[in-house]
């Protein structure tokens, strides 16, 4: 367990967490709405343009990592970006908080808020459409821990950067709502064309999902997403630590 | 004021020089804090005042020059000069959602117990509960101090203190800085308030485009900065008017206009005006006293260091 300053930090910023209607609307209601709905529109037969699966299942396993970006990438910066804004980080490097101890508490509360979502949208998508069994349950948790690290440390990089949390907001909003409908939430990607496929190839987000897909549906253990996506979580996190360091 | 020995020193700057790009914002600065004084940090925006705390407190590293914290480098050794350090920020803030008591727990490094007796102190218990954006200003303020001293600092740096309060509540920080003092503890003010830092310090650092323009008392540097005294007063059409004013022990002018006098003088020439106009039997109850302030020593200050003297905002209270 943390302890000393950092564990306070950690602390304050989980509850602070659960006040925050940023947090409360796009990582918990946002996902769990858009499932519900999405999931619905195409079925529950085995479909051709879903890789020959189950589309509302397609749908639950795909927003986990909808869930994953939407903290990474509107959550943490958001927030990050409106303590630099307003010289809270400030205040609490004079108070004897590390300057990378806020990188870690975001990367706590993140991850947080990563499984606290994600077993809400499990819990309400059981009862409606069922929760497919994993058939590779390490490449699966593998995919959904690097994917976590890989989009908070995203977040951290974007909330020590860009100089507000409105900045913070738009660039969050700019990122998430492509790489969610082209490469987690949106249509399959057997009925986009060839542009938008071609450009959902290089979306993080997209190599989180078919790495979290492929082992929890039966569509094989998409190593080469996996790969993908555990090279974004170390570079990722290696340039948030560095940006935040005092 | 005592008299203190070097070994008094809590911090001691020497040649402190810190530039942003081209620009030299702290040029050759000296200054000393000593063990249970006051000493108040004032100038022009831009004079390099905040730079300045800024190194001391570790947030910045000088280009050049000497700067010690207790006998330590605030950059090599910034933890520990911290915990020695409380620091209340002008521009800093709190996330709006964490309630007040939650923000001493959190700044309670030192868990000597002192939060809620601060709070009871700077008149916050009963906010205990409520999120930090829905304080007021003077709770801000107030609330900023009581997280200050939660760890019973050695130095305590307070940046616009006042700043937002109502009369009532700058009195009320003000009596707690003063008891600050009395508890042994040294306190940098830096201030625009000119009027605090003439009721709070003792002893006043003017800065100017990043050196030191003066250090003094409030009153030594009225004395050395703020100009003459004048003294008005009437006479009934009646009397005659007061022969030899302008011989008077301090008196540099004298100006008649009809039953009107004013006399521009040296501060001691007041009780020799009084003194001469008794002697001829004269005593008007209109007499007034006009005498420099800080703000008058401190602005006369800046206009003969810079031209730009006139970004001080000085507010008077």
């Amino acid at each position: 367990m943390l302890s000393g300053a950092t564990g306070r930090l950690v602390r304050t910023e989980l509850t602070l967490m659960k006040r925050e209607p940023v947090t409360l609307t796009f990582v918990f209601a946002f996902p769990v709405i858009t499932m519900l709905i999405i999931g619905g529109s195409f079925g529950t037969e085995p479909d051709i343009a879903f890789d020959g699966i189950n589309p509302s299942h397609w749908y639950v396993a795909s927003y986990l990592t909808v869930v994953i970006a939407a903290t990474g990438l509107i959550m943490v910066p958001v927030h990050l970006a409106s303590y630099r804004e307003r010289g809270v980080l400030r205040r609490f490097a004079l108070a004897g908080f590390p300057r990378w101890s806020f990188a870690i508490a975001q990367f706590v509360t993140g991850s947080v808020a990563v499984a606290a979502s994600s077993l809400l949208l499990l819990a309400v998508a059981a009862p409606v459409y069922g929760i497919p069994t994993p058939t590779g349950w390490l490449p699966l948790l593998a995919a959904l821990a690097f994917g976590t690290v890989a989009f908070v440390s995203i977040g951290v990089l974007l909330g020590m950067t860009l100089p507000s949390a409105r900045a913070a907001q738009a660039v969050g909003l700019l990122l998430f709502f492509p790489s969610f409908l082209l490469g987690a939430g949106g249509p399959p990607p057997h009925v986009m064309g060839s542009t938008l496929r071609g450009i959902a190839h290089v979306l993080p987000l997209t190599w989180l999902t078919d790495a979290v897909r492929g082992p929890w549906l039966g569509l094989g253990t998409a190593s080469g997403s996996l790969a993908l996506t555990a090279v974004t979580a170390l570079a990722a996190s290696l340039a948030a630590l560095r940006r935040s360091r005092v | 004021m005592t008299d203190f020995e070097v070994d008094d020193e809590v911090v001691t700057v020497a040649g402190l020089r810190k530039s942003y790009g081209d620009r030299v914002v702290v040029d050759g600065l000296d200054l000393a804090v000593r063990t249970g004084e006051i000493v108040g940090l004032i100038g022009a925006n831009g004079a390099g005042k905040t730079t300045t705390v800024e190194c001391i407190q570790g947030l910045r590293r000088p280009d050049a020059g000497t700067l010690r914290v207790f006998g330590m480098d605030p950059m090599t050794q910034g933890v520990r000069v911290r915990r020695l350090l409380g620091s209340q920020l002008q521009d800093a803030s709190l996330p709006d959602r964490l309630r007040v008591a939650e923000a001493v727990d959190l700044f309670d490094e030192a868990r000597f117990g002192d939060g809620a007796d601060l709070l009871e102190e700077f008149g916050l218990a009963a906010r205990r509960r409520s999120p930090f954006a829905a304080l007021s200003g003077g709770e801000r303020q107030r609330l900023f101090l009581v997280l200050a001293l939660l760890n019973r600092p050695r130095l305590v740096i307070l940046d616009e203190l006042t700043q937002g309060l109502d009369p009532a509540g700058r009195r009320d920080v003000w009596a707690a800085v003063q008891r600050l003092r009395r508890s042994g503890r040294s306190v940098l003010l830096v201030t625009h308030e000119l009027q605090e830092a003439q009721v709070l310090c003792d002893r006043v650092i003017v800065m100017g485009a990043g050196r030191v323009l003066d250090v003094g008392t409030p009153t030594e540097l009225v004395a050395r900065h703020g100009g003459h005294i004048t003294i008005r007063f009437s006479l009934p059409d009646s009397n005659p008017a007061p022969s030899s004013l302008d011989q008077v022990q301090g008196v540099h002018e004298v100006i008649v206009d009809r039953a009107t006098i004013t006399i521009n003088g040296d501060r001691e020439c007041i009780v020799h005006v009084g003194a001469a106009l008794a002697a001829q039997g004269l005593f008007p109850a209109d007499l007034t006293v006009d005498s420099p302030d800080l703000e008058q020593a401190v602005l006369r200050m800046l206009v003969d260091a810079e031209p730009v003297a006139g970004d001080l905002v000085v507010t008077t209270c």
